[in-house]
C-alpha cells in the first residue's frame, strides 16, 4: 500500500503577526518554521500505515528551496522518500498547487508508482484555502473525504470519520482515495534521533514547476482590527454581566 | 571480572586534572569530608576507616604470626621493627577501641535511631559486616593480650593499656598457649573470610570508593558529559539503554555504592513520596549491570536488556529534578544525575518516549527558540521603555551583555526580576544591552529532557550569536541559563565571563554604584540548585538580603538547599504524589519570613504556585525586585 | 445580475451561517435577484423555502435526490454546478463551515474555477475585490478574484443574518443528474457523540476555573455557563494538583491545548504554561479579582471580580437574552 502525504511549510507564528513592510507577507526574520499542525498528523497516518500493511509512504511539498527542512522533518518520522516541488518563494494559489500536485503524481504513476491513498491536511495554517485536497482529487479522478478525524484502510477500503455537531459522521471510499485530516487524528510521535540521522540520507526528488498566474491573487496582507495592547475592561463583579452576553452574541457563540 | 566489566565501559574522558583528583583523594576518602557531613555517621565511619588504616600492618602481622609463634622478624623488616614499637601498640590499642566504639556507635544507629535512609537497604549483610569487623577487632585485642599473658609480645606491654589489662584474663599454661593459637587463627580467619565475601557485597566500596572518587568529577558540577554525534555510525553512543552502554564511570559508580542512603535522604522527590530514591536508582543498576555481566563479558553485544523499565522504572527516571543534592552528598563521588541523564537520553533519543506533557515544550525549543512556542519577535517586549539597548547585528559589543532567558522574556512573574535587573544595571551606569529576538533558549530543558542532539543544535547556534555580537561578559537572570553559559558552552566553543545577576549587583552595592537603604522585613533567601549546589553562588545573593532587610535562614540551605521543583525539565513535567515547592514553602514559611527571596525565575514560579496552592501570607520575590524596592525606598 | 447561494440545513431550519451567506450575497448585488439551494429528499423543503424568502431569497431552488437525507458533498456540488449552468449567476456563495468550504471546493474543482473560502467583504466586478481570513482569522488578506462566476464562502458571523423579507419566494424543484461516481463520497452512518459531551480541544467555547474556584465544588457555576454555552469544562494545574478536577480537563501545555471560538478563564492568575495550552482561543475572556493578573496581559476582555458572583449572573443574563 503506498501512501503520499502532502506537507506545506508554515511559519510558527505564536500569537501577534509582523508583516513585513511592504504588507505582502510575514516577517519570518525570528520565527521558526513548521509544517501545518493537521499535516502533522497526516504523516504520522501514513508512516502507521505502511508501518501496518507494508508499502512505501511518501512525502510531497510545494514550496521554497528551504521547505527541504519540513521533508527531513517528515522523513525522520519513518517516511522513506520525498519529492520537492521547489518554488521561488511565492506563493501557488490553491489551483496552480493542486495542478501541479496532480501532474507530479501522474509522473510517478509514469514510472510505475501508484499511491493507493493520498493523504491532506483539511486546510493550511496560513492561507486556509480548504480547498486543494479536493481539487487534486478532482484532477486524478479519486473520491475525496474531508476533514476526517479517524482513518482506517480495511480491505481495498477506507472508512473515514468526520467530526459533526453531535457525533461523527462516517463515509466509506474505495481505494485509491484522496483525504484530508485535521488535527486530532492521532498523536503524531516525536522524531528519534537516529531517525533524524537517516533522514538526511533519505532521496528528495526536486523539481522546479513553472507557476502559473495566479487567479486569487494575493494584494497584500492586513493585521486586522491593528495589535491590541489591552484586555478591554468589561465592568466589575456581576454587574458586567449584560455587557459579557453582548460580546459573546457578537463573536457568535449565544446561538 | 568486575574490572574487565568497568573497563567494557562507554568512554569517558577522566583521567585529566591530576593535582586536583589526589586532592579529592586527599579530602574525600582520607579526610572522610563528605561522610562528615553528617557528625555521629561521620565520625563512625571515620573511626571505623581510620582505624583499619592503622590496623592494616596488624593484618600482616597476625597472618606471619599464625604461620609460626614466634616467626623471629629481623629487626631490618619494616613488620619486625613496627612489632616492636610501643607508639605503634598504643596506636593499635586505640584504634582497635575506636573501631569498636564505631562498630557500636553503627548498631545503635541502625537498631535504634532506624534512620529512613535505610529504606531499601541490605540490612542484614550490613549487619554482618559489622559483625565481622567487631569479630576482627576483639579476636585482635585478644590476641595481643593472650601473647602478653604468654611473654610473646614483642613491644612493651605497658605501650597497650588495653590488650595488657585483657592479659590479666589469661594465665600462663598450656590453655592459655591453645588459646593464643586459636585467637590468632580466628583473627586471620574472619579477616579471609571477610575478603571473600567482600566482592558480592557492598563492602566492595573499600577498594571500588578510593578509585571512584579519584575518577570523580573535577569540573564544574553543573555540567553535563556532551554526547559526540560526530562519530562514524558504530560509534555513536545516545545514552545507555543497555547495561554495555553505560560509560566506566558508571558501572564503577554501581559497584562503589555503599547503600548509605544519604542520597535518598536528601532527594526532593523521595522526601515527596515518589517512586524515585537514587540509592535503589544505583542498586537497581548494579543488580542489572551483574546479572547482565557475564554476557557483557563474553559479548557486549548480546546485553540487550533493557536498563528501563528492567533495572528502573520510567517514573523513577522522570522523577528526578537534576537538582544534584545525591551527588553534593554521596561520600563515594557517585554522580546519580548522569547516570539519570544518560537514561533519559536514550528513551528520548532512540525510543521517543517520554511523559508525553513534555512533548510541546521540546518541540517548541527547537522550532521556536523557546520552551513554550511564545514568538521570539516579542521576546524584548519586557523591555519596553527601559532604554534598554536591543543588539541589531553589527552593533558594537557592550560592557555587559545580559541574557534575559526565556522565562524572564516571556513569563509575567519573571519579567517583573528582568525590569528590576535591568533598571538597576542601567541606574549604576553600567553599558548593557539585550539580544532580543536573537537570544533563545540555551537548550537547558531539552538537554535535562535528554536531548542532547537538540541541545547540541541550540548551543551552536548560540554560540555563534553570542560570539559575533562580541560577548565577552555576560549576566544571566536564570540559573540554568547561567549553568549552560558558563559550564557547558565552553564544550562548544563558547568562553565567556559569566555572571549571575545576584554577583553582580552585589558588586555593584559593594562599589558603592548602588545604594540600596535597608529595611526591617524578615527575609529568607532560597538557593537555587543550580546557583548554590551546581555552582558556589551563595554569598552574593545573602549579601543583597541582608543590605535589603533582616535574613533568616532555613535548615536546607547553601550547597545543601531543597529544590523548588522545577529542575531537570520539571517545570513542563506533570508532578506525581505531593508537591515538591510545597514542602519547600512550609519550611520558608517555618522560618517566620514575610518574605521569600529567590534568584531564580522557575524557582518564582514553582515556589509563588507554592505559596498560593497552601493559601499562606508570604511574599516570593527574586532578590533583584527586593533591591530594586530598596534603592527607591523613602 | 443574479448570486447564488448553497444553503445548508441545521436542526430546525436553514442553519445559522447559511443565513449569514445570505445576507453577505444579498451585499454583493443589492436588489437584484437572489437564488438559493438547497438539497432536500424528495417533496420536502416547503417551509424551508418560506424561512428563505424572509431573509431576501426571490427563488428558492431545492435540489431533490434520495443521496440528500445525508451529506453528499459530490452530489451536491454537481447540483450547483447544474444551476449555474442554466442561471449563470454572478457569484456563488456559501458559508464559511466545513462543508461549505468542501462543496464549493468539489464546484471549484468541476469547473476549474477559483473559491475564496472565509471572505469577509467582496464587491463584484472583473477582477473581484475581496478581502478574506488567513491564519484561523489572525490576518486578513485583501486579493483579487478572476474567473466567472466568483465562488466564495463567507467567514463565519462576519456579517448578521439579518431577515429582509422579499414577496413569497418561488419555489422551483429539480433532480440533479447524478452518476455513481457522484454518489461514492456519501455519509453511510452517524455516529453519535459518547456522553460527556463536547472534548475539550474541540470545543467552540471553553469555560474554566482555576485556583479561584476554591474547590471541587466550586465549579458547579462554572459547569452550568459551560452547558450554556455548549462548551467544555476547563481547569488550569493548579487545580488538577488540588485533585479538584481530572488531568483530562486541564488546558496548558502540559495538559490539552485547546483553540476554542471564546475562552473564558475564570480565576485563572495565567501561569506561562497555561497560556501555552490556549493561545489558539480566538478571544480569551477573564474574570479575575486581581486587576494585576498576569492573564490580563494576555486577555481581550476582562471582568474584575470573584467568580462566584461573576459567572452565576452572565448565566443569569444568557437566560434572560435567550427568553428574548
Amino acid at each position: 500500500m503506498n501512501v503520499l502525504v502532502c506537507v506545506k511549510r508554515v511559519p510558527m507564528t505564536g500569537g501577534t503577526i509582523v508583516l513585513t513592510p511592504d504588507g505582502q507577507a510575514i516577517a519570518t526574520q525570528h520565527l521558526g518554521f513548521t509544517i501545518s499542525p493537521h499535516e502533522e498528523c497526516g504523516v504520522e497516518e501514513a508512516v502507521r500505515i505502511v508501518e501496518r500493511h507494508g508499502g512505501e509512504s511518501v512525502v510531497l511539498t510545494l514550496g521554497p528551496p528551504e521547505a527541504e527542512e519540513q521533508l527531513r522533518d517528515a522523513l525522520a518520522l519513518g517516511i522513506d522518500r520525498a519529492i520537492h516541488l521547489v518554488t521561488d518563494g511565492e506563493e501557488w494559489d490553491a489551483q496552480a498547487t493542486a495542478a501541479a500536485i496532480a501532474a507530479a503524481v501522474e509522473a510517478e504513476r509514469a514510472a510505475g508508482i501508484e499511491y493507493d491513498l493520498l493523504l491532506f491536511g483539511n486546510e493550511s495554517a496560513d492561507a486556509g484555502g480548504y480547498q486543494v485536497g479536493v481539487r487534486v482529487a478532482h484532477r486524478l479522478g479519486l473520491p475525496c473525504a474531508t476533514g476526517l478525524k479517524s482513518l482506517a484502510v480495511e480491505g481495498g477500503r477506507i472508512r473515514c470519520e468526520q467530526e459533526a455537531p453531535g457525533g461523527r459522521d462516517v463515509y466509506d471510499l474505495p481505494l485509491p482515495a484522496v483525504v484530508t485530516v485535521k488535527e486530532g487524528l492521532n498523536l503524531p510521535r516525536y522524531p528519534s534521533v537516529p531517525g533524524r540521522m537517516r533522514a538526511q540520507r533519505k532521496p528528495v526528488a526536486a523539481s522546479r514547476p513553472a507557476r502559473p498566474e495566479p487567479r486569487l491573487e494575493r494584494l497584500r496582507l492586513v493585521v486586522p482590527g491593528g495589535q491590541r495592547k489591552q484586555a478591554e475592561i468589561l465592568g466589575h463583579g456581576p454587574e458586567a454581566a449584560p455587557r459579557v452576553v453582548e460580546v459573546l452574541e457578537r463573536i457568535g457563540v449565544l446561538t | 571480572m568486575l574490572v574487565r566489566l568497568v573497563r567494557l565501559g562507554a568512554p569517558l574522558a577522566r583521567r585529566d586534572d591530576l593535582p586536583k583528583r589526589l586532592r579529592n583523594e586527599a579530602v574525600v576518602v582520607l579526610g572522610q569530608r563528605k561522610l562528615l557531613q553528617r557528625l555521629v555517621p561521620g565520625l563512625m565511619h571515620a573511626a571505623i576507616f581510620w582505624g583499619f588504616l592503622v590496623l592494616f600492618p596488624t593484618i600482616l602481622l597476625a597472618l606471619v604470626h599464625a604461620a609460626d609463634r614466634e616467626p623471629g622478624l629481623p629487626d631490618g623488616s619494616v613488620l619486625g621493627w613496627l612489632d616492636r614499637q610501643g607508639w605503634f601498640a598504643f596506636l593499635v590499642d586505640l584504634f582497635a577501641c575506636l573501631v569498636l566504639a564505631g562498630v557500636a556507635t553503627a548498631f545503635a544507629i541502625r537498631k535504634v535511631q532506624r534512620p529512613r535512609r535505610f529504606e531499601g537497604s541490605h540490612l542484614r549483610e550490613a549487619d554482618l559486616i559489622l559483625a565481622l569487623i567487631a569479630g576482627i577487632v576483639t579476636t585482635l585485642l585478644a590476641w595481643h593480650a593472650s601473647q602478653i599473658a604468654l611473654g610473646l609480645n614483642a613491644w612493651p606491654a605497658a605501650w597497650s593499656p588495653v590488650s595488657d589489662a585483657l592479659s590479666g584474663v589469661f594465665g600462663d599454661g598450656t590453655a592459655t598457649e591453645a588459646l593464643e593459637r586459636a585467637l590468632v587463627w580466628a583473627h586471620v580467619l574472619i579477616i579471609l573470610s571477610f575478603l571473600v565475601y567482600l566482592p558480592y557485597s557492598k563492602h566492595l566500596h573499600i577498594v571500588t570508593a578510593a578509585v571512584n572518587v579519584f575518577f570523580g568529577r573535577t569540573r564544574a558540577r553543573g555540567r553535563l558529559e556532551p554526547l559526540r554525534f560526530d562519530l562514524p555510525e558504530e560509534e555513536l553512543r545516545f545514552g545507555a539503554g543497555t547495561a554495555a552502554e553505560l560509560t566506566w564511570k558508571e558501572i564503577l559508580d554501581t559497584l562503589s555504592c555503599t547503600e548509605c542512603g544519604r542520597c535518598q535522604d536528601v532527594c526532593p522527590a523521595y522526601a515527596t513520596g515518589k517512586e524515585l530514591s537514587p540509592k535503589l536508582l544505583i542498586m537497581g543498576l548494579r543488580d542489572h549491570v551483574r546479572a547482565e555481566g557475564p554476557k557483557l563479558l563474553a559479548d557486549p553485544a548480546a546485553a540487550t536488556a533493557p536498563l528501563v523499565p528492567g533495572a528502573v522504572s520510567d517514573e523513577v527516571v522522570w522523577d528526578c529534578v537534576t537538582c544534584g543534592a545525591c551527588v553534593h552528598e554521596c561520600p563515594v563521588s557517585i554522580e546519580h544525575v548522569d547516570h539519570i541523564v544518560d537514561l533519559r537520553r536514550h528513551l528520548v533519543m532512540v525510543e521517543s518516549r517520554f511523559p508525553v506533557e513534555a512533548d510541546p515544550m521540546l518541540r517548541d525549543v527547537e522550532r521556536a527558540g523557546n520552551p513554550w512556542g511564545k514568538p521570539q519577535a516579542e521576546r524584548a517586549a519586557w523591555a519596553e521603555g527601559l532604554g534598554l539597548r536591543v543588539l541589531e547585528p553589527g552593533d558594537p559589543a557592550p560592557e555587559v551583555l545580559y541574557w534575559v532567558g526565556c522565562a524572564g522574556s516571556f513569563d509575567e512573574r519573571a519579567r517583573v526580576s528582568a525590569r528590576a535587573t535591568a533598571r538597576l544595571l542601567l541606574a549604576a551606569g553600567l553599558e548593557v544591552a539585550i539580544l532580543g529576538p536573537r537570544e533563545s533558549c540555551t537548550g537547558d530543558p531539552a538537554r535535562r529532557m535528554g536531548n542532547e542532539y537538540v541541545f547540541q543544535s541550540l548551543a551552536e547556534r548560540n554560540v555563534a550569536t553570542l560570539d559575533a555580537a562580541g560577548a565577552t561578559k555576560i549576566v544571566t537572570s536564570c540559573p540554568h541559563c547561567f549553568n549552560t553559559l558558563a559550564n557547558e558552552y565552553p564544550d562548544f566553543g563558547g568562553r565567556y565571563e559569566v555572571v549571575h545577576h545576584t554577583e553582580l549587583l552585589a558588586e555593584l552595592v559593594r562599589e558603592g554604584r548602588l545604594r540600596p537603604r535597608p529595611g526591617a522585613q524578615a527575609i529568607t533567601y532560597h538557593d537555587s540548585c543550580y546557583l548554590a549546589r551546581h555552582n558556589d553562588v551563595l554569598a552574593a545573593p545573602r549579601e543583597l538580603v541582608g543590605a535589603v532587610g533582616r535574613p533568616l535562614e532555613m535548615a536546607r540551605s547553601g550547597r545543601r538547599t531543597f529544590c523548588c521543583g522545577a529542575g531537570g525539565a520539571h517545570m513542563w513535567l506533570e508532578e506525581r504524589g505531593s508537591a515538591i515547592n510545597e514542602e519547600r514553602v512550609r519550611e520558608a514559611a517555618a522560618t517566620g519570613a514575610e518574605t521569600l527571596a529567590v534568584a531564580c525565575p522557575f524557582c518564582t514560579m514553582m515556589l509563588d504556585d507554592g505559596v498560593k496552592q497552601s493559601g499562606r501570607e508570604l511574599r516570593v520575590a527574586d532578590v533583584s525586585t527586593l533591591l530594586a524596592e530598596a534603592l527607591e525606598r523613602p | 445580475m443574479t448570486v447564488l447561494a448553497l444553503v445548508e440545513r441545521g436542526p430546525e431550519g436553514p442553519d445559522e451561517l447559511s443565513l449569514q451567506a445570505l445576507a453577505f450575497a444579498r451585499s454583493l448585488a443589492p436588489g437584484e435577484p437572489l437564488h438559493a439551494l438547497a438539497p432536500v429528499r424528495g417533496g420536502e423543503g416547503t417551509e424551508l423555502a418560506a424561512t428563505l424568502g424572509e431573509h431576501g431569497v426571490s427563488t428558492v431552488h431545492l435540489a431533490e435526490h434520495e443521496a440528500f437525507a445525508a451529506h453528499a458533498p459530490v452530489a451536491l456540488a454537481r447540483a450547483v454546478v447544474e444551476l449555474v449552468e442554466r442561471l449563470a449567476p454572478a457569484a456563488v456563495v456559501a458559508a464559511g463551515s466545513e462543508r461549505g468550504n468542501e462543496v464549493l471546493a468539489h464546484v471549484g474543482a468541476l469547473l476549474d474555477l477559483p473559491l475564496a473560502t472565509n471572505c469577509l467583504e467582496a464587491a463584484l466586478g472583473e477582477p473581484m475585490r475581496l478581502t478574506r481570513l488567513r491564519w484561523g482569522g489572525s490576518l486578513l488578506e485583501e486579493a483579487s478574484l478572476h474567473g466567472s462566476p466568483k465562488l466564495l464562502t463567507v467567514a463565519p458571523h462576519a456579517v448578521p443574518a439579518e431577515a429582509a423579507p422579499a414577496a413569497g419566494p418561488a419555489v422551483e424543484r429539480f433532480t440533479p443528474s447524478l452518476t455513481d461516481a457522484d454518489l461514492v463520497v456519501r455519509v453511510v452512518e452517524r455516529v453519535q457523540a459518547a456522553a460527556g459531551g463536547i472534548s475539550l480541544a474541540d470545543a467552540k467555547v471553553v469555560v474554566s476555573a482555576g485556583r479561584g474556584a476554591g474547590s471541587a465544588e466550586g465549579f458547579a457555576v462554572i459547569e452550568e455557563l459551560a452547558a450554556l454555552l455548549g462548551g467544555a469544562v476547563g481547569c488550569s494545574r493548579a487545580v488538577t494538583m488540588a485533585g479538584w478536577r481530572p488531568h483530562t480537563d486541564q488546558v496548558g501545555q502540559t495538559g490539552t491545548k485547546i483553540a476554542p471560538d471564546v475562552y473564558i478563564a475564570c480565576g485563572i492568575s495565567g501561569a506561562t504554561q497555561h497560556l501555552a495550552g490556549c493561545k489558539g482561543a480566538k478571544t480569551l475572556l477573564a474574570i479575575n479579582t486581581d486587576p494585576d493578573a498576569p492573564i490580563l496581559a494576555s486577555a481581550d476582555y476582562a471582568v474584575i471580580g470573584d467568580l462566584h458572583e461573576v459567572v452565576p449572573a452572565i448565566s443569569a443574563e444568557i437566560r434572560k437574552a435567550r427568553g428574548r
